[in-house]
């Protein structure tokens, strides 16, 4: 009966991967490699650095050709990758966002790398790995190798705090004062900062709580939650200090990055990833800060992790094993790094990138590497994506933009995290 | 007329029987099984009896993408109507000038709706859009269209209805053609004026044509879902959040089958409430006309 339900539930998904299903798709390419189908969701410069690397390898090898495509953003790809595993059609290999990773693991869909030669023994930077990134990811089979990974970062337009002969806020209460002296009504906002569960999660972290507590419950901060919600909250509406950017996940990013650049924001918070783009879009000097800290310092890691899927061919999980191995050798990982603003995922990237001069060049890549000590884990929480999404997301951006009680709201969310759903 | 044998009425519906069957009536029973359990289609499926209705019931989520998708069909099914019928009016002219208008406000129908979308967006921007730009000239404060969330459901509506009007103007334009010239000589010659005109022969004759035109756009309304994931994604605030759309963020993006299907199963129902509403309403108008 449940298989018969589910292959009816998913006969639109079939029909919409265009009846791939139907037909055994060829394993090698006319040269007689082996096909490794990459799908991916990296768009601008993070592309073309990830087609780069593609290109590396394949200058390397003759035996496998990686074919990327491209399915939309972080969360379309999840979105496309879960239909397609339930509908046998995924490809081998793939990245999803870090608070996914427990879930399909859950779901015994990802393949664990360990037993893959070499792939246990590589130098990870460990709060950008699955062993440092999730409380307890050491401990669980290796499921996810960080390709692209990030933590939230204050970014100031260097002119206006020069002008202003204001450094960049350190604790809560300088950020509120600095977003107040640094707005100009009508022309430009002190803060802007996307209103959304990785730049709260942040807040809660440094108000001293945690999204989940120890025994697995979605405490979702308790009153740091409620605490960091008000501040969001007293900045839009007491203060008049803050802008909360339209639009819905990347398209919030997007306009806090364009307020920025085009000085009608003095500092934002973003990603890390957006370092190099912003200092090279910016008409004037960007100055990377730490986050301010309230009773502590803290950030919570974003970014994307390579997943093998389970349910691929055995061949092309070797072959997606020889490609990451070869995507975390320091030479890779300091490019991806260097060009883009992403953190070195290895130790050996990390130094290189020091040995060659970089960090000193870079001076906000160095900000973004002294932060990863601030880096407060993920927990290893199967049902993590599906709270951040359904639940606490949409009513943080209600929360902020109709003022709405922050405890009630925090409240409702936590009774709604508790169901099965 | 009698059928020779019983069986031709069900060899004629035959064909459609077995369409609606396989692609109505078993995807909607997998759906209304599908939500009594918690499934996100990877692992499996626990059995929640109704907690996916309760959840939605007791958030207050299904009534307010009730009220939000019943609020949108009314701004739509009424502007389209209204702004259809009064161009239809205002264009059944003679000449070469009216022929390209009514083109032009048609030509807004068959442009696909991701392009419509993408093009207000640009228009729309708070900052840098041309109706930002006309707010400023004429020292209008800045209103964020599509970012605040007492004007985004209202803004999408008025899209909506730029989009499905030049539909509505064509098929009231049909409607005005069908009504005899000779009925409105002869209320002239009554002395009834253009007003009493349209009151009393116009109307009465174009009912049944408004009525086609208010169940095509309260279909439009009901499946609106391009333009609210490509102008709001249902923001700001879940604002915009109506039910295909809802349906669609619960099982695409939050990993919520079962959820997803129960809102399906309520959509369904609503939809069966509204189309009784819609089926007496067109036989008492059928009614009215032969007596």
């Amino acid at each position: 009966m449940s298989l018969s339900r589910r292959s009816f539930a998913l006969g639109a998904s079939l029909a919409a991967i265009g009846g791939v299903a139907g037909c055994k798709r060829a394993v090698r390419d006319d040269k007689g490699r082996l096909r490794l189908r990459l799908w991916f969701s990296l768009g601008g410069r993070n592309r073309e650095v990830l087609l780069e690397i593609v290109k590396r390898f394949h200058a390397t090898q003759d035996e496998i050709h990686v074919e990327p495509v491209y399915q939309g953003d972080y969360f379309e790809s999840l979105a496309k990758l879960r239909t397609a595993i339930a509908a046998k059609v995924a490809p081998a290999l793939s990245h999803v966002v870090a608070e996914v990773v427990p879930y399909l693991a859950r779901a015994s869909t990802l393949e664990p790398l360990d037993g893959y030669p070499g792939m246990k023994e590589i130098p990870f930077v460990a709060p950008l790995a699955q062993s440092g990134g999730f409380r307890g990811g050491g401990e669980r089979p290796l499921y996810g190798i960080p390709l692209n990974r990030s933590t939230p970062l204050m970014y100031c337009n260097g002119d206006i705090f020069a002008k202003e002969g204001l450094r960049p806020p350190t604790t809560w209460k300088e950020l509120v004062d600095t977003a107040k002296t640094l707005t100009r009504p009508g022309t430009r906002w002190g803060h802007e900062v996307p209103i959304s569960w990785w730049f709260w999660v942040a807040l809660v972290g440094q108000a001293g709580g945690v999204v989940f507590d120890d025994a697995g419950r979605a405490t979702l901060g308790d009153e740091a939650g409620v605490r960091a919600l008000r501040l969001w909250q007293d900045l839009v509406h007491r203060d008049k200090a803050m802008r909360p950017p339209p639009g819905r996940d990347y398209d919030a990013w997007n306009v806090v990055n364009q307020d920025f650049l085009g000085g009608r924001a003095a500092f934002i918070w973003t990603s890390t990833a957006y370092i190099r783009y912003l200092e090279d879009n910016a008409k004037f000097p960007v100055v990377a800060a730490p986050l301010p800290r309230d009773v502590r310092a803290s950030v919570p890691t974003g970014g994307t992790f390579f997943v093998v899927v389970k349910q691929a061919p055995d061949e092309e999980k070797v072959a997606a094993a020889r490609f990451l191995r070869f995507f975390c050798e320091a030479e890779q990982a300091a490019y991806l790094s260097t060009r883009t603003g992403y953190l070195p995922i290895t130790t050996p990237a990390a130094a290189k990138m020091r040995a060659d001069g970089f960090f000193a060049k870079h001076p906000n890549d160095d900000v973004a590497q002294a932060q990863l000590a601030n880096v407060d884990p993920w927990p290893w929480e199967p049902l993590l994506f599906r709270i951040e999404r359904d639940i606490v997301d949409p009513r943080l951006e209600e929360a902020v933009l109709l003022d709405r009680d922050a405890a009630s709201v925090l409240g409702e969310a936590r009774a709604l995290a508790a169901r099965p759903g | 007329m009698r059928p020779r044998s019983p069986v031709h009425p069900w060899l004629m519906l035959g064909p459609s029987l077995v369409a609606w069957t396989l692609f109505v009536f078993v995807p909607l029973g997998l759906a209304a099984y599908e939500s009594l359990f918690a499934w996100d289609m990877l692992t499996e499926p626990v059995y929640v009896g109704g907690a996916n209705y309760s959840a939605i019931a007791e958030s207050g989520e299904l009534g307010r993408i009730l009220g939000r998708t019943l609020g949108f069909s009314v701004l739509v099914v009424s502007g389209s109507m209204a702004l259809g019928l009064g161009l239809a009016l205002l264009l059944d002219r003679p000449g070469r000038l009216f022929a390209f208008v009514r083109g032009a406000i048609f030509s807004a129908y068959v442009v696909s709706w991701v392009a419509v979308a993408l093009l207000w967006v640009l228009l729309l921007d708070p900052d840098r859009g041309v109706a930002a730009a006309l707010l400023r000239v004429f020292g209008l404060p800045r209103v964020g269209f599509l970012t605040d969330p007492h004007a985004a459901l209202v803004t999408l509506a008025a899209v909506t209805i730029w989009k499905i009007t030049g539909y509505a103007m064509v098929v009231f334009l049909a409607g005005l053609r069908s009504v005899p010239q000779s009925l409105h000589e002869a209320a002239s010659l009554d002395g009834a004026g253009p007003l009493a005109r349209f009151r009393w022969v116009t109307w009465p004759l174009l009912k049944p044509t408004a009525a086609f035109v208010a169940t095509t756009s309260l279909i439009v309304s009901f499946q609106a879902f391009d333009v609210v994931r490509i102008m709001t994604g249902g923001g700001p605030a879940r604002a915009t959040t109506l039910f295909v759309y809802a349906i669609y963020e619960q099982v695409f993006m939050n990993l919520s089958v079962g959820r997803a299907s129960a809102l399906a199963v309520v959509y369904f129902l609503v939809l069966c409430v509204l189309a009784a509403a819609q089926l007496r309403a067109w036989r008492s108008q059928t009614v009215g006309r032969r007596t």
